[in-house]
């Protein structure tokens, strides 16, 4: 009906049906998700690294690698271990006999989408490799920057139980992850779709059936059509407001971040992408706001103890603010 | 038998007969005599008083210690730590405390502590400092620079803000009224929960009449295209999305 009344200002018919495309692939072998997959496409479109976490065996790995196959750019996979060492990461000056010079070896991480797998396996000085390429998509080595390619995504899994061999993730990283989407246990409805999934043997064949539905530069493209999206000053407001109020809420020992703000919004952008607008609704925030923040903020140590989850004091804060209208 | 009962009685009789104390014989008498040489000449010596009185001059001499007069502050404090120090001093060493002495020393050390506190919290008070916020792990945030401004639906006269923003031509804010009487219409008749935090998806999910909640979809994504997507429309457009509204509250009432 809007289609009547309102002239469309945007062509998204070639993001609608990527969009549509890619979830329509990822159904037929990831079974439920949906929210995840959206938070996935999410992240793509808003220049993003998204962080999965999940208890093992919810296909958090699967997903992850499904999404890196839906897009035709240079893979990489590293798995993180306890003995990684950052030149393991980056990469390494090497030196060659021939031109009596030290070489550059690039390491895993030039690509375009890196999937890291068991990020909290590997120690800090590790991780610590990662910030500067994740925020400023370069590597800086031997005093010489090499740039990213676009795009670069990097879709790390973690999981959250198992606490032997495994090292928290610094806080700056995990404020460099536009998302933090937790893959919760199926239903049961799901699960009996996934057992007789298997029980069929359609899954193997499935996964080696994804072609690629997104070329490097469509990613691009479709980036810089999202990025200009229309964003009403009421509903700006509305996102600082949240985010202020995770500075002042007694539940919170840490807060949101100005970069928790702006990933609010740019995740609301490409949210309104996904669901077909060229503008931001209060309902997106309210929607990408949990997966934007619960891994940027800290609960007190008492609320830890009393098992309040960082969304509980997220769904709070959203409460006590007045939805823009 | 009898012959060692004999022996041992024997010689123990004659340990007691060595044992016995001799008598002493009494002792002679003598009488001290003081022997006085009046033969000899004695020579007085005395004390050299020039050498001594150069002595005296001398500053390593000087023992008497030259203490400056003590001020009035010096003393001040010198009182208050002996008058502390009485309050926190044990009376053992004039016997042991009576239960009095305990219980005015404990009333003593508390009205101390309750009156440096209070200064404490004056001078804090007085430069505006929150002393609570001190011991937190989380010093509070500064006051919110936004005004929390809370709309009241039911406060606003819509029929009358409508026909002044169409009077205006700010169509755009007169579709926003007619989406908020629509809400405070659906509010009224008890469809849904009005509630400042609820989106327009949560009103949605809340009509249970599904024709009305596909209605009420429309309405809201015309609302949302106008408003959040500041899609501008003309008169024309805003007859069409007022009849619409127009058609849905009537179909509610």
């Amino acid at each position: 009906m809007e289609e009547g009344i309102f002239e469309q200002r945007t062509d998204l018919g070639k993001l609608n049906a990527a969009v549509n495309q890619i979830k329509a692939t990822l159904g037929t072998i990831i079974v439920g998700q949906q929210d995840s997959i959206d938070l996935l496409i999410a992240g793509i479109l808003a220049d993003g690294h998204v962080l999965i976490e999940g208890v093992p065996g919810v296909a958090k790995t699967l997903t992850a690698k499904l999404i890196a196959k839906a897009i035709d750019a240079q893979y990489s996979r590293i798995q993180f271990t306890p003995d990684l060492m950052p030149s393991d990461v980056l990469g390494t000056s090497v030196f060659n006999p021939k031109t009596i010079d030290f070489e550059f070896k690039q390491g895993p991480i030039f690509g375009n989408i890196i999937l890291i797998d068991e990020i909290n396996r590997a120690p800090a000085k590790t991780q610590s490799a990662l910030f500067e390429v994740m925020e400023e998509r370069q590597v800086t080595i031997d005093g010489k920057n090499y740039k990213m390619q676009e795009p670069f995504i990097v879709l790390a899994t973690q999981n959250p139980v198992e606490q032997e061999g495994t090292y928290r993730l610094p806080e700056a990283q995990l404020d460099r992850f536009l998302f933090k989407i937790e893959i919760k246990y199926p239903s049961l409805e799901e699960e009996i779709r996934i057992v007789t999934q298997q029980h069929q043997h359609k899954t193997n064949d499935q996964l080696a059936e994804v072609k690629p539905i997104l070329s490097k530069e469509d990613i691009i493209s479709l980036r810089n059509q999202v990025r200009g999206f229309h964003v009403e000053p009421k509903i700006l407001e509305f996102v600082a407001k949240v985010i202020h109020e995770t500075r002042n809420n007694k539940s919170l020992y840490l807060g949101g971040s100005p970069r928790a703000s702006l990933a609010v919004v740019n995740a609301a952008k490409a949210l309104a992408a996904i669901r077909g607008r060229d503008f931001v609704t209060p309902d997106d925030i309210v929607w990408v706001a949990p997966a934007v923040l619960r891994h940027r903020i800290m609960l007190t140590p008492d609320k830890e103890m009393e098992g309040v989850s960082p969304d509980d004091i997220i769904k709070q804060i959203i409460q006590k603010i007045e939805v823009p209208r | 038998m009898r012959f060692y009962l004999y022996l041992i009685l024997f010689i123990l009789g004659i340990n007691a007969g060595f044992g016995a104390e001799k008598k002493a014989p009494a002792a002679k008498h003598v009488k001290a005599v003081l022997v006085v040489d009046s033969a000899s000449a004695v020579d007085v010596r005395h004390f050299d008083q020039s050498a001594l009185n150069a002595y005296r001059k001398k500053p390593e001499f000087q023992y008497k210690e030259n203490t400056p007069d003590i001020s009035w502050w010096t003393r001040f404090w010198r009182w208050f730590w002996h008058w502390l120090d009485s309050l926190f001093k044990s009376k053992a060493a004039k016997g042991l405390p009576t239960f009095w002495d305990i219980f005015w020393r404990v009333v003593k050390i508390f009205l101390l502590v309750g009156g440096v506190a209070a200064l404490i919290f004056f001078i804090f008070k007085s430069q505006g400092i929150n002393l609570l916020g001190i011991f937190r792990k989380k010093p509070t945030g500064a006051p919110i620079p936004y005004s929390e401004f809370f709309e009241d639906i039911n406060a606003i006269n819509f029929d009358e803000e409508i026909e002044n923003a169409i009077a205006k031509g700010n169509y755009r804010f007169a579709v926003r009224l007619l989406y908020l009487k629509c809400l405070k219409h659906l509010s009224n008749s008890g469809l849904i929960d009005w509630q400042i935090d609820k989106t327009n998806n949560a009103y949605i999910s809340e009509l249970k009449n599904q024709q009305q909640q596909d209605a009420f979809r429309m309405l809201t994504l015309q609302f949302e295209y106008v408003w959040y997507g500041e899609f501008l429309i003309d008169q024309q457009a805003y007859k069409t999305i007022d009849s619409s509204f127009r058609d849905f509250n009537r179909q509610v009432a």
